[in-house]
């Protein structure tokens, strides 16, 4: 792989951390960029109040109208977004290189001046609330959610909530809250990425310009306090009715967070496993060899915002089949656990996962995602180039280190759908 | 304009035609279509093989065959298998290649993403399958239930179970009438047998195009499709004729789903053929409907919480398909409040059309998201692959300056002809959970 970082150019600035990388597509430009502020540093009550203040960023500001934002952000064809997590907001942006200004001014403006009028706010609370009744019937998301519950204790930060107390919580916002919680947005944290049709080192020059009007923001994110639940074997099917799929989740937490050694050994073992493609270990029994699935994955959930979080595999089962495929994932699980570690199977692990990340680096979108996510984890620049010598170098010891944690027997399930007798 | 070098570069290729970057090429033997698209400022490359078969081509009793048989054509075939360790996985996924494939109506592909110096593997292996093929009874029965829990999949979803009775009601001789999918009882009876002669009938060079993007050298590679599909001759037969038009629909019709799920509504309205000259006005019209938060959609009800979500998918499809609205209702909002606020917008631009800042608005947005089309091979590999599928690639580049060139007349007069409640079906999921 050709060295990468050489075309990165990177800026620090205040707490902040800047990065921009020119690529081969004519009138692309695309942005990432996160800042401290989530519902992490919110009470239980008010975890709701980012995803509505992130909704209601463009639903005006101190100066302008949500129409007059919104259409001239369509004027130019700029697309922007922002989305709310633990410890961050996140935004990001598309726009023809001449719209780069413009993109971020409107950004800063949102973040800094939204005034989430009440008539807003009511009309976001009704939208919100029909997404969670829909929700109600999303055998996934349920499914997801019954797991996390499962896992984690009531105070972890990966504790799911459940929809009526997310219903609680939305209806018991205020604009205050709103506010109050914009307020916390700012410099604090702020990382940045930006890629496609550009000239770096003046593009950072103007975003820098344009970022700098942020206020100081929150400084510092909570210390998250480990997973105190024991991981045993518990079940929990929510009968959906008219499904003619089940989703299921099954999986356990892990002592540790991205920042440990074993966690990059964690992620391969994860891939080996069941992860994206067709050699995993899942695909190869349970789809290939069986046929008792469309889907199966292993998604190490949870991780971020520094968090220790869970090893969880999703799969799709019809309800005919359900005991014998629940018994059979189970059971291929331990195989896997038991007899598929190998230094063979490491190796060809790392290849894919090697040759896939440089076909992931291969657009803006791509690029600017990944740089991004060095800035959030406090990454070197460099780490960019070295990310293959480091999957390269994980062990056949370290990956035997990891599964000795993990024991399909103190594995929670979850299950939503349909179920037949 | 092309230079001439292009224009022979490896015998028994001709250069065909070159539009803005994209260099159509034919195998003269056989008949194989070739695009290539060199990019080099990336190191990776893309290969998708457009077979022009899709659930279109399907009838009673095997609907989903083409789905079907695109999941078996990764079973194995005479030099790429599990026996000598040479599925796509292994060769191409195994070293970071981005593997998959897809069937809709009017084809199916099969594509890869890698890094640059797998391609004669990707090309060597899509040569093969494309004659070589095994498909075994063991195979079907094998991959059946797995395309069965695909296919629950969709079914638990609200929007895809509308969708899928809406074109079952506005289609009544045409293919399009079933989902690419296929029912559920074919998907699970269809014969290997008759598989097999889908195979035979449509898997040739002759009705195929390959195509190539990202970093590669145009004469080798040029070379090394004819070393790989140079084998096979064209079709021996003609291809089956797809030959049912759809009869002039002389109504309303309307459909509803009772299940478990969420209050939506669906309206669609008939629309022409994807190259058809009144595409692109209906495209912009549509994006002025429901492209954004300035939507006329947006604002009639995602706006004012009376829905959670409207969009507009305006079909470009080989053959005349459909105009269709959804929208997801909020929980005190009745479909008959939907279904009148949708008609009633698409009657303000019938009676008083579209100002000219919208219109401007959408054209700046077109030109943008075009731009992300060449956004990596994926991006531009899937986007011609449809274009491909409407009978004519050129519009890859031709579309959006086409787009660019709807006047605020157009959009009115396209509204006025092809939104008319005759040309109509309504489709309402009603959610029994409540």
């Amino acid at each position: 792989m050709k060295n990468i970082t050489s075309s990165i150019t990177e800026l620090e600035h205040a707490g902040m951390r800047l990065f921009a990388a020119r690529t081969g597509t004519k009138d692309v430009v695309s942005m990432e960029g996160s800042m401290y502020g989530g519902w992490n540093m919110l009470p239980l009550t008010k975890s709701e109040v980012p995803e509505m203040v992130t909704e209601l960023f463009d639903a005006g500001t101190a100066k302008k109208s949500k129409d007059t934002i919104r259409e001239a952000l369509g004027a130019r064809g700029v697309s922007i977004s922002f989305s709310a997590g633990g410890d961050r907001t996140y935004f990001s942006a598309s726009c023809l290189p001449e719209d780069i200004s413009f993109a971020l001014q409107t950004i800063v403006e949102c973040l800094t001046e939204a005034t989430f009028p009440i008539t807003e706010i009511k009309s976001a609370k009704a939208r919100t609330l029909g997404d969670l009744i829909e929700e109600k019937s999303e055998t996934r998301s349920v499914a997801s959610t019954a797991l996390s519950r499962m896992l984690y204790d009531s105070e972890h930060v990966n504790f799911a909530e459940t929809i009526e107390e997310r219903k609680k919580s939305v209806a018991g916002i205020t604009r205050a809250d709103l506010l109050a919680f914009r307020k916390t947005l700012g410099q604090g944290g702020l990382i940045f990425s930006i890629t496609g049709d550009i000239s770096p080192e003046s593009t950072l020059k103007t975003a820098l310009k344009i970022l700098s009007k942020l206020p100081k923001g929150t400084t510092a994110v909570p210390e998250k306090h480990m997973n105190t639940k024991k991981q045993t074997f518990q079940t929990k099917t929510v009968h959906i009715t008219d499904k003619a799929n089940i989703d299921v989740y099954i999986g356990m937490t892990m002592p540790f967070t991205y920042e440990s050694k074993l966690y990059r050994p964690f992620m391969l073992l994860s891939e080996l496993l069941a992860g994206a493609g067709f050699t995993s270990h899942l695909v190869k029994t349970i789809r290939e060899r069986d046929g008792l699935t469309y889907t199966i994955r292993s998604i190490p959930s949870g991780f971020s915002d520094k968090a220790d979080g869970s090893l969880k595999v999703w799969a799709t089962f019809s309800p005919s089949i359900y005991e014998k495929s629940i018994a059979m994932l189970k059971k291929e699980i331990s195989n896997f656990l038991n007899q598929e570690i190998t230094l063979s199977n490491l190796r060809a692990r790392q290849v894919e996962m090697i040759g896939g990340y440089e076909v992931g680096l291969s657009t803006s979108r791509g690029l600017a995602s990944m740089l991004h996510k060095v800035g959030i984890e406090g990454k070197q620049l460099s780490y960019v180039d070295e990310y293959p010598e480091l999957i390269q170098a994980v062990t056949l010891e370290e990956l035997q280190e990891v599964a000795k944690l993990i024991s399909v027997d103190r594995m929670s399930l979850a299950a939503a759908g349909t179920f037949t007798k | 304009m092309a230079k001439a070098s292009q224009k022979s570069v490896v015998p028994g290729i001709s250069f065909v035609q070159e539009l803005d970057g994209i260099s159509e090429y034919r195998l003269e033997s056989n008949g194989l279509r070739i695009l290539l698209s060199p990019d080099t400022s990336v190191p990776v490359a893309g290969c998708m093989i457009t077979y022009h078969v899709g659930s279109r081509n399907e009838a009673t009793g095997y609907t989903g065959a083409t789905h079907l048989l695109e999941h078996l054509l990764f079973k194995g075939s005479t030099n790429f298998n599990k026996e000598n360790h040479k599925t796509a996985w292994e060769l191409l996924e195994a070293k970071g290649a981005h593997v998959n494939a897809s069937t809709w109506f009017d084809r199916t592909n099969y594509y890869a993403v890698f890094p640059s110096e797998l391609l004669p593997d990707a090309v060597a292996l899509e040569a093969d399958r494309m004659r070589n093929a095994f498909l075994t009874e063991e195979d079907r029965s094998g991959e059946m239930p797995i395309v069965r829990n695909e296919f629950e999949r969709g079914e638990n979803l609200p929007a895809e179970a509308l969708d899928k009775q809406v074109w079952a009601t506005a289609f009544q001789a045409h293919p399009y009438h079933t989902s690419t999918i296929g029912w559920r009882s074919d998907i699970e009876q269809v014969s290997i047998e008759r598989l097999q002669q889908f195979y035979n009938d449509f898997y040739w060079p002759n009705n195929a195009t390959v195509t190539i993007a990202g970093n590669f050298d145009v004469r080798e590679t040029l070379a090394l499709v004819k070393k790989e599909f140079g084998v096979h001759p064209k079709s021996p037969m003609p291809f089956p004729a797809m030959y049912t038009d759809e009869p002039k629909q002389e109504g309303q019709r309307r459909t509803t789903v009772h299940r478990a799920g969420v209050n939506m509504i669906a309206i669609a309205h008939k629309t022409p053929e994807g190259n058809h000259e009144d595409i692109p006005a209906l495209l912009m019209l549509s994006l002025i409907l429901s492209e954004d938060k300035t939507s006329r959609l947006y604002k009639a009800l995602v706006d004012n919480a009376k829905a959670t979500d409207a969009s507009i998918y305006c079909w470009q499809l080989h053959d005349p398909a459909l105009f269709e609205a959804f929208v997801t209702l909020a929980p005190k909002t009745t479909h008959e409040q939907a279904e009148k606020i949708v008609l009633a917008e698409y009657e303000k631009i019938i009676q008083k059309g579209v100002k000219t800042a919208e219109l401007a608005r959408i054209k700046r947005m077109v030109r943008t998201y075009f731009a992300t089309r060449r956004d990596g091979p994926y991006a531009f590999l899937s986007s011609l692959n449809e274009d491909l599928a409407t009978g004519d690639w050129t519009r890859f580049v031709t579309l959006p300056e086409a787009l660019q060139k709807v006047t605020s007349k157009d959009i009115q007069r396209v509204a006025k002809k092809y939104l008319v409640k005759d040309q109509s079906t309504i489709g309402w999921f009603i959610n029994t959970a409540v």
